[in-house]
């Protein structure tokens, strides 16, 4: 049985204004145990929202329109804020955010923190265990526990933050974690680093399966076990890593690829937005495919009919006219 | 050893940079007033000599002298003299040196306006009444204003709304100004509370119920004046901070985490009032100095008082004994809250750590 | 410029501008006379006198009117003093970096704990004659740059180790001409707002130094109206325009400055916008 099953998904927002934005259409997938899906896409695809509706925070102005979310076979959709905070966040389902070094309360100590994710998800428990558990947990997991449970966040580099924020993350063994862009501006080295511990993480068993989300196709190739191109609130393709990157159908995963490849031998790796135009307004209601306006291979009839997903050499692939 | 136990590294460096404050503070109220063009003894001469022949009004004039330090004495006490039979005066650096020293044992000179009445005893008088008006006047005003603000901050909707123009308002209006318009509205025009004093003019002083009950009677124009206006920009201030702490990154991380929603408002609320701090420990010295014009307004028997009638009848050691005092005064609060920031915010102290 | 759009400028705006107004264009409608015995002392409002008189009985509109043109002209005066000699503090310090900036802090630091308010009451009580309005307004630039000085000092120094600097400097551009021609510009829209909060400062310190009876000497400000009303217990005998309206007055100026500097804030610092 799938760990994380995403059913269907089509989340909307409503604004100040009145309008709705369906930020997330038709998104289905799920994760085996110990499988890494990775996510890809530019700014502004709906990557965020899709990571709040997969965590189960669907709170105004953000409304869920249909489709399911279940961890271990659970719904976490349509359960009181509070049953979301206590029992399937950092329990179930975690986070790991962007720009995660800033994301450390500047005045309390990582023990204290760590302490607070604890003492609100589980009940009794002394200090002293706690503490004592938390020293244990870093340890495992790679770092020195007594220096850095009991510095202050500007005490610690950008890395030691990081790894802190990963170890805090995944203290209460979620099955699911969602890393939103864990490495970017970090110097390489420590890049290596990071992805490292998580990977031991996933190993030791820590956590059981894992979102990787990045606009770093490169990345993602070293990464993950299969990757989710997501555009205009959907997943256009998704499949084995492999197929994706060496051997793409929808064209506008062809774009992004070629954007990387051409800059693969011996340069540095570009981010894939060389392709013009922008991506739809997703207040208004669109007919026929999103990528169309861009589309390198559009037809006349992609503006009109609306892409469903099709299996097109074992990928998942939503353009009628991939093959 | 410092080095492993920052708070005391940081207290002591605290401690001896405001020593050294103080001392440039004792150096500027020795020297400046004595800068001008007009010379104190002339101007008690001009009071009290006048209708006395030459030689009584040089007598008394040197007795004067004598009396405030400024002519050089002999080892029996006499003034010494130079050739002309005019006596000697003492250098200035001298006066200052036996200023210190004299302040040092407690003793601020003697009261021209009071005479013979020594400025230590007045100021003493004085600094209960004022320490009673603005400790808590400041502290609750301080406290209650960021409770306030962060409480507009998070809840924003009509409390906000309704809240935060008034705040602004009240923040912007002079501590002296709303206290003239209190004394006018509810002390004179409507007669709901007193307009003068510390106390009713036909009571003295003593611990008594009615002596206290009159003086708290007193008490409540005055305190409303500073408090109202010190909450409302505290809560202006406390306002900003929050609704710039509430986006933060680690707000967002905590309530990711599933921390508990009053446990992130702690934090919130905590980080915010960092800065409140700060602010404090700057405008402390603004808002003695205007809880001092309240009590002139009002003429509450406090240290405002003192100086302003000093400053009336040109009573120059009570003047600078008032200064002194309020000075120290404002440098021992602002020690306090840099240590209270200290305490709080471990930034300050890990800060040190690293150069 | 959507600043000009935002309510709290406009209101502020239009609040200073208005007493700038009165101050400017009153008198030439209207004749102020400030030493006549117009009428009775502390004769209540009427129509020859809107506000009434004061204790000599003097014209009281005259009074206010004078009054605010002098306390405009020192809050002007000492804002200009102290922003400029904030600003040339602080974007040397900030920019110097080094001892250079440790010596300016450490006596920015030490004028700023030392409460201004009774440095003040030190100089002019021994300024007993000849305190003229230009001179009380050097001193209170003179005792209240330490806050633009900082201020700017954090805003100097944190251009300093932008690229465009590095630049100039490859360039073989000398301290002065860095500071004048690259970081200036850059501060300029702050040190506008500085000046400001300077001004208003400018505007109350006169008004409370006034109020104690240290002054100015032979002029009419709004201060000293207030003084003359608390020695001459018009608050006790009720004549309410003699310190009322110059109470007003100073609010109104003091909250328009404000009300600006918040808008401004909220221009240049989008993160308090909602």
């Amino acid at each position: 049985m799938p760990i994380f099953d995403v059913i269907d998904l089509n989340l909307h927002y409503l604004t100040r204004f009145g309008d709705t934005i369906h930020a997330v259409s038709g998104v289905s997938f799920s994760l085996e145990k110990g499988e890494v899906l990775g996510i890809a896409g530019e700014s502004g695809c709906g990557k965020s929202t899709l990571v709040n509706g997969c965590m189960g925070l669907i709170i105004p102005p953000l409304y869920p329109t249909s489709g399911d979310v279940r961890v271990g076979g659970e719904s976490i959709m349509n359960r009181t804020p509070q049953d979301i905070r206590k029992n399937v966040l950092a329990r179930k389902v975690a986070m790991i955010p962007q720009g995660a070094f800033n994301s450390l309360n500047p005045t309390r100590k990582i023990k204290d923190m760590a302490a607070d994710v604890i003492a609100d998800h589980e009940n009794g428990g002394s200090k002293k265990d706690i503490h004592a558990r938390l020293r244990e947990r870093f340890t495992m997991i790679g770092m020195e526990a007594d220096a850095v449970l009991n510095a202050f966040p500007i005490q610690l580099t950008a890395g030691m933050r990081q790894r802190s924020v990963i170890g805090i993350s995944t203290l209460l063994n979620p099955q699911v974690v969602i890393a939103d862009e864990p490495t970017s501006a970090l110097d390489v080295t420590t890049q290596k680093s990071v992805i490292k511990m998580i990977f031991e993480l996933l190993h030791k068993g820590i956590f059981s399966s894992m979102i990787f989300i990045t606009h770093e196709l490169p990345l993602l190739r070293h990464v993950a076990d299969r990757i989710a191109i997501m555009y205009a609130g959907e997943f256009v393709e998704l499949g084995a890593t492999r197929q994706i990157i060496f051997d793409p159908r929808h064209p506008y995963t062809r774009a992004l690829m070629g954007a990387m490849l051409s800059a693969e031998p011996g340069q540095k790796q570009k981010k894939p937005v060389a392709i013009e135009g922008a991506p739809p307004n997703l207040a208004k209601s669109i007919t026929g495919c999103r990528f169309a306006p861009r589309c390198p291979q559009v037809r006349q009839e992609c503006k009109a009919k609306k892409q469903e997903i099709r299996i097109v050499g074992e990928r998942q692939v939503r353009c009628d006219y991939a093959e | 050893m410092l080095k492993r136990h920052p708070t005391l590294h940081y207290i002591l460096t605290r401690a001896g940079w405001y020593f050294l404050t103080f001392l440039v503070a004792v150096t500027i109220n020795f020297f400046l007033p004595r800068m001008g063009p007009s010379n104190p003894i002339d101007i008690i001469m001009a009071k009290v000599g006048s209708g006395l022949d030459t030689k009584a009004a040089k007598e008394k004039e040197e007795a004067y002298l004598k009396e405030f330090g400024l002519v050089e004495l002999d080892n029996g006490g006499a003034i010494l003299r130079d050739e002309s039979g005019n006596p000697v005066r003492t250098p200035g650096w001298k006066q200052f040196r036996n200023y210190i020293l004299m302040s040092l044992q407690g003793d601020l000179g003697t009261s021209f306006l009071n005479y013979p009445k020594k400025v230590t005893e007045i100021i003493k008088q004085a600094v209960p009444w004022t320490l009673a008006l603005q400790f808590p006047t400041i502290m609750l005003g301080w406290i209650i204003g960021n409770i306030l603000g962060a409480l507009a901050a998070y809840r924003r909707g009509v409390f906000d709304r309704l809240f935060f123009p008034m705040a602004l308002l009240l923040s912007a209006i002079p501590f002296f100004a709303f206290g003239m318009l209190l004394v006018y509205q509810f002390g004179i025009e409507w007669r709901v509370f007193p307009a003068i004093g510390g106390y009713a003019g036909n009571l003295i002083p003593s611990l008594n119920w009615s002596f206290i009950g009159s003086a708290l009677y007193h008490y409540i124009l005055p305190f409303l004046s500073i408090f109202l206006i010190l909450a409302g920009g505290q809560a202006i201030g406390m306002r900003s901070m929050c609704i710039y702490e509430l986006g933060t990154d680690y707000v967002k991380y905590a309530k990711w985490l599933g921390i508990n929603e009053n446990r992130v408002l702690f934090y919130m609320f905590r980080n915010a009032m960092l800065p409140q701090l700060t602010g404090l420990a700057l405008s402390l010295g603004g808002m003695i100095g205007g809880a001092l014009i309240t009590e002139m307004i009002f003429s509450y028997p406090g240290l405002g008082m003192a100086v302003l009638t000093a400053i009336q009848g040109n009573d120059y050691p009570l003047i600078q004994g008032c200064t002194l005092l309020i000075t120290v005064s404002v440098l021992l609060a602002n020690f306090t809250v840099d240590i209270l920031i200290g305490f709080f915010d471990p930034r300050v102290k890990a800060g040190q750590k690293g150069k | 410029m959507n600043l000009l759009k935002t309510p709290s400028f406009l209101i502020g705006m239009g609040l200073f501008l208005s007493t700038i107004c009165i101050a400017l264009l009153f008198p030439l409608f209207y004749n102020l006379d400030i030493t006549t015995r117009a009428g009775v002392p502390y004769m209540a409002p009427s129509a020859g006198h809107w506000l009434g008189t004061d204790h000599l009985g003097v014209d009281m509109v005259s009074l206010l009117v004078s009054g605010l043109r002098s306390s405009l002209y020192v809050g002007f005066l000492a804002g200009i003093i102290a922003t400029l000699l904030g600003t040339l503090l602080g974007v040397y310090a900030g920019f110097k970096g080094g001892w250079i900036d440790d010596i300016i802090t450490l006596i920015t630091n030490l004028f700023l704990v030392i409460p201004t308010f009774v440095v003040l009451i030190l100089i002019s009580s021994s300024l007993k004659e000849g305190r003229s309005l230009a001179l009380i307004a050097f001193i209170i630039g003179a005792t209240t740059w330490t806050w633009s000085a900082r201020a700017v000092r954090a805003q100097a120094s944190s251009l300093k180790s932008r690229d465009h600097i590095a630049l100039a400097r490859v360039n073989g551009f000398g301290t002065f001409g860095i500071v004048t021609m690259h970081i200036l510009p850059y501060l300029l829209s702050y040190v506008f707002m500085v000046f400001i909060l300077q001004t208003a400062t400018g505007i109350l310190s006169e008004a409370c130094i006034s109020m104690i009876g240290l002054g100015p000497y032979d002029s009419v400000s709004l201060g000293t109206i207030l003084n003359e009303a608390m020695r001459n217990e018009a608050l006790t005998d009720g004549a309410w325009w003699a310190f009322i309206p110059a109470t007003i007055l100073i609010t109104v100026i003091v909250f328009a400055f404000y009300v600006i500097n918040t808008s401004m804030e909220g221009v240049f610092n989008p993160r308090l916008r909602k």
